[in-house]
């Protein structure tokens, strides 16, 4: 291959790559703004009354009305719920991946018809709807005196996340190379060493996958929150937001404006999760 | 085999090259203590449960009794047939929609030298984070002509409005509004998840395709497409299941009975009304129907899911 | 690794404050959101009186009856809740959740037979204590009638005729939609039918005596088709939320909804109403319809704090008390006369007097419900006769009849 040749493919292919972004561009600028425009109406809706809203929903507030945001701020209750919510999320997202990714490391390693049976045993979890156990775990968390408390909430949302979080990581860890962990059995490592030292880091992107899956509908489950809670103290958002909910008239300007802020703290969460895709790319770059 | 391999006992558990299943129990231990006490055994109990008539003061044994009633009583029946129909319409939709958008976003998105990847993916993410009630509402009221004709008509937009009946109130095109906007809603999550799966691809394989003169296009179905298959198939399971249990945009775009006239009745609203809440006014529900409900479609998805996960995963 | 569980463990802890419990107040379930404050200030009078603490705690209402269930069967479920009437409140008595309110000083004495009916099971047990009904009227926008040379209608015909004129001028008359699911059954139809129908003869169409699809029938279901073109054309999408703005922002001139709408339906609006006027030569009838009561939980901590509460509701003092914090739109119904002078209550209690009062037609015989539904639905969308829809409904109640 003369210099010359190289020079022109390389610069024919990087026209060529130059030249494939702007349809993606294109096709990227009309999603997002179609992902967007319904949220543009409820930011400017949470500036209306409530009678605004309907009479003049596309356009922009003729009457803006900050009395939604300040009578939020005003009511100390709402960051206890925030807190509430973010705790639950916190704790219950880390213990799935924690918990989940032990158990599909063994799962993906360990060749048994037992382990089979136990992936499977995770896997058939996702399919039933965890409302129908509701009076079961009432029982078991009355039992365990967890009622009125957040700690109530853990141990089900736990429950609820590891079938997707085995389901998917062990298909990740499964498709790690081989390679990889030699180094590690070279080097004398436990396989709980190379777990943490070495998959871990791999499978990065799995886990903010798994992360990111279960945030959002742990940040906005109702049902267990509406069963176990009680205390005003211990709700979350979208049960204290229920509130708002009348039997025929609902405070929408209110709800609207508690919800549209609580889905900062969840955008807040999926990027910092996101940011792991970033490092487990770089990681996954290490070659033999 | 250096001679430093010789020297790792055999029998150090963790240490080994083949640890027994002793060994590994302990990783999986706390996973199956939490999913079993809080999930499994609870659930397994509910199961049992769809073999009762009655609630807590008054349940008794009726063996198969909520099933036969379930595919015999004329009404059940009827209803539960219909929201099994319109749930498989509600999952073409995402899967045909959902899905495909999902992993072109997620190809386009994962173009080393494209800019503004990151903030594309976070926009596309956004809706996800927005409580579906919050999204219902917002869509109920712009697909009603009552409050959207004037203003989009004003602007020359009046085609989108479906006046007078409105998208949701038309038999015809509520549950396509409905799917349709949950669709909207979800994109992001299939596209971070082929995001990461394209990720994964080793870079070798794709550069050596290139210069051997692939183009992007080919590079793509024939090597990017086929290696995320399972990917693909994880997806469309985690797919199939939650539209299998969707409730919360029926719920807060038309009413918990799938106004108009059951049109958009899913499995999840029907199991709401029977299991759950009861059906208005009375709200006396019947736990044992709901989970003679939950049990049927759990064992339908079974059937489903297990053929695809054998067919996609377990490849090495 | 450790750093991120040292993280983990305080968050944990910071958890940890939510464990302390409050005992020693009573609590009392609700599924009325809106009324917060309103029986805020009834529970602070009550414990001014007898320094008994009671806390109000209402769940959402769409998932009120699913959580209280739940939580009556897992046995923490509050200590008084307000009970659903008929069938919906007397099946959680019929499991054994509710205090025997017949044994409550007062509940037989102070309360009407019809009152009492909505409230006993049946085994004869009353399983809460009486407290609210409501109505159903035609609300109508006092400015555009005057506007528009509009009196209140006295008839069925001079409601059409009103209806008619409103429509010439560009203004839709009814703000009534279908959406909703109920509504159009429960505010509409059921505000019609105790013009044709007594309570007593009511009866008899539940017996089977009467058929559904007789010549009364027929005629409520033509009435009501005459109302079909008064409703907006955007019918398909309003419920009764949207009826209810629609109608507050002076796009229609009339709604028909409940009492309890009245706070609603009066948001800058000057608003009267009138109970759904009889056709000519017919009786005319009044809605009255028991709509829910205060029950005791048998399975409360605080079983004789819960009997002393009922006991006061049950009294002419509480109820007085009660009837000056209740909402607009509810109709309190011990039988004496507590509601405040010149109130909204004392207004649509005037409204009904000399008519025929009766409950909700279909609440007996909620099999229907669904049935009915439909077929209202089906003859405002055009594709069902009046006809047609009696004999379905007929046919409907005589295959459930056959079960029985």
């Amino acid at each position: 291959m003369t210099v010359k040749k190289a020079a022109g493919e390389k610069k024919t292919r990087s026209l060529r790559i130059m030249n494939m972004h702007i349809p993606y561009h294109i096709v990227m600028i009309l999603w997002s703004f179609i992902s967007i425009f319904p949220l543009f109406f409820l930011v400017i809706n949470t500036f209306k009354v409530k009678k605004e809203i309907y009479i003049n929903f596309f356009g922009l507030p003729q009457k803006w009305t900050l009395e939604n945001y300040t009578s939020l701020m005003g009511n100390s209750d709402f960051f206890g719920y925030f807190r509430n919510s973010f705790l639950v999320v916190v704790v219950s997202l880390f213990m799935i991946l924690f918990v989940g990714s032990l158990c599909a490391y063994a799962l993906a390693h360990w060749h048994t018809k037992t382990s089979r049976g136990v992936y499977y045993f995770f896997v058939i979890g996702m399919m039933l709807p965890i409302k129908i156990a509701t009076i079961r775990l009432l029982q078991i968390m009355k039992a365990l005196n967890t009622l009125n408390t957040l700690f109530c909430l853990f141990p089900v949302y736990i429950a609820m996340g590891l079938p997707t979080a085995i389901f998917i990581l062990t298909e990740f860890i499964h498709g790690l190379p081989r390679e990889l962990y030699e180094a590690g059995y070279m080097d004398g490592a436990s396989r709980f060493r190379i777990w943490y030292r070495i998959v871990i880091p791999l499978i990065r992107p799995a886990l903010a996958t798994v992360a990111i899956y279960n945030l959002v509908p742990i940040w906005n489950d109702l049902w267990f929150p509406l069963i176990f809670i009680t205390k005003e103290s211990s709700k979350t958002v979208l049960l204290a937001v229920t509130r708002l909910q009348g039997q025929y008239t609902t405070d929408w300007p209110k709800l609207l404006t508690v919800l549209t802020l609580s889905s900062l703290p969840v955008i807040a969460l999926y990027l910092a999760m996101s940011q792991s895709f970033i490092k487990g790319l770089t990681a996954g770059a290490v070659k033999g | 085999m250096t001679v430093k391999s010789k020297r790792i006992p055999a029998l150090q558990g963790g240490k080994s090259i083949k640890p027994g299943g002793i060994y590994w129990m302990r990783y999986v231990i706390p996973a199956l203590l939490f999913y079993v006490i809080f999930m499994a055994y609870p659930m397994l109990d509910s199961i049992r449960l769809s073999l009762y008539e009655g609630t807590a003061g008054t349940r008794e044994f009726v063996g198969f009794a909520n099933y036969v009633r379930l595919f015999t009583d004329e009404v059940v029946s009827k209803r539960f047939w219909n929201a099994f129909g319109n749930n498989w319409i509600f999952f073409a939709y995402h899967m045909i929609l959902q899905n495909a958008l999902g992993i072109l976003f997620a190809a386009i998105l994962t173009n080393r030298t494209m800019r503004g990847r990151k903030f594309y993916q976070t926009l596309i993410f956004i809706p996800c984070t927005v409580a579906v009630l919050v999204t219902g509402y917002l869509f109920k009221i712009m697909m009603n002509p009552q409050w959207s004709k004037a203003p989009l008509e004003s602007v020359g937009l009046g085609f989108l409005v479906h006046s007078p009946l409105g998208w949701l109130g038309d038999h015809g095109t509520a549950l396509s509004a409905v799917s349709l906007v949950s669709v909207w809603q979800w994109v992001g999550i299939p596209t971070m998840m082929f995001v990461a799966a394209f990720q994964s691809i080793d870079d070798d394989l794709l550069e050596a395709a290139s210069i051997e003169g692939a183009s992007p296009w080919q590079q793509f179905i024939r090597i990017r497409v086929p290696l995320i298959i399972p990917v693909i198939g994880m997806v469309a399971i985690l797919t199939f299941v939650a539209n299998f249990n969707a409730f919360d945009v029926v719920f807060a775009m038309e009413t918990p009975e799938g106004a108009p006239d059951y049109a958009t009745d899913l499995i999840g609203t029907l199991f709401y009304r029977y299991g759950v809440a009861g059906q208005h006014p009375v709200g006396i529900p019947e736990p044992g129907l709901g989970s003679a409900i939950s049990t049927t479609i759990f064992a339908m998805l079974l059937c489903g899911v297990i053929p695809v996960l054998v067919k996609t995963q377990g490849k090495e | 690794m450790k750093k991120l569980l040292a993280i983990v463990l305080a968050l944990t802890l910071l958890a940890l404050p939510t464990l302390v419990l409050a005992d020693g107040e009573l609590t009392l379930g609700s599924w009325r959101t809106e009324d917060g404050e309103a029986v805020g200030a009834l529970l602070a009078k009550y414990e001014e009186l007898t320094g008994v603490k009671i806390v109000y705690q209402p769940t959402v209402s769409t998932q009120y009856n699913a959580t209280l269930r739940q939580q009556l069967d897992g046995g923490i479920g509050p200590d008084l809740f307000y009970s659903r009437t008929y069938s919906g409140g007397a099946e959680l008595c019929e499991n054994g959740f509710n205090v025997y309110c017949e044994e409550i000083p007062g509940v037989k004495e102070n309360f009407t037979a019809t009152a009492l009916e909505g409230f006993t099971d049946k085994d004869g047990h009353v399983f809460a204590v009486p407290f609210a009904a409501v109505s159903h009227f035609v609300y109508y926008n006092k400015q555009i009638f005057a506007d528009n040379g509009i009196e209140v209608p006295k008839t069925f015909e001079e409601f059409l005729a009103a209806c008619d004129k409103l429509k010439a001028a560009g203004i839709t008359p009814l703000a009534n939609g279908i959406a909703g699911n109920w509504d159009i059954l429960e505010c509409v139809l059921c505000s019609m039918v105790p013009n044709y129908i007594t309570a007593e003869e009511r009866v008899a169409y539940e017996t089977g005596e009467k058929k559904l699809n007789d010549e009364v029938w027929l005629k409520i279901f033509e009435d009501f088709a005459k109302l079909v073109p008064y409703l907006p054309e955007t019918y398909a999408s309003i419920d009764e939320e949207q009826a209810d703005m629609m109608f507050t922002l002076g796009q229609a001139a009339m709604v028909i909804d409940g009492s309890w709408s009245y706070s609603a339906v009066s948001d800058g609006v000057d608003v009267g109403f009138f109970s759904f006027p009889a056709p000519e030569g017919y009786a005319a009838g009044f809605s009255l319809h028991p709509d829910f009561g205060i029950a005791g939980n048998a399975a409360s901590a605080h079983p004789e704090e819960v009997k002393a509460f009922l006991t006061w509701l049950a009294s002419p003092e509480g109820a007085k008390i009660a009837a000056e914090v209740i909402p607009a739109g509810f109709l309190p119904l011990i039988n004496a006369d507590v509601a405040p002078e010149g109130s909204i209550i004392s207004a649509m209690n005037a409204e009904g007097e000399g008519k025929n009062a009766d409950r909700r037609f279909v609440w007996n015989m909620l099999a229907l419900y669904d049935t009915y539904v439909s077929e209202l639905n089906a003859i405002v969308r055009g594709e069902q006769t009046p006809a047609g829809a009696a004999d379905a409904v007929n046919a409907a109640w005589e295959a459930e009849l056959a079960k029985k």
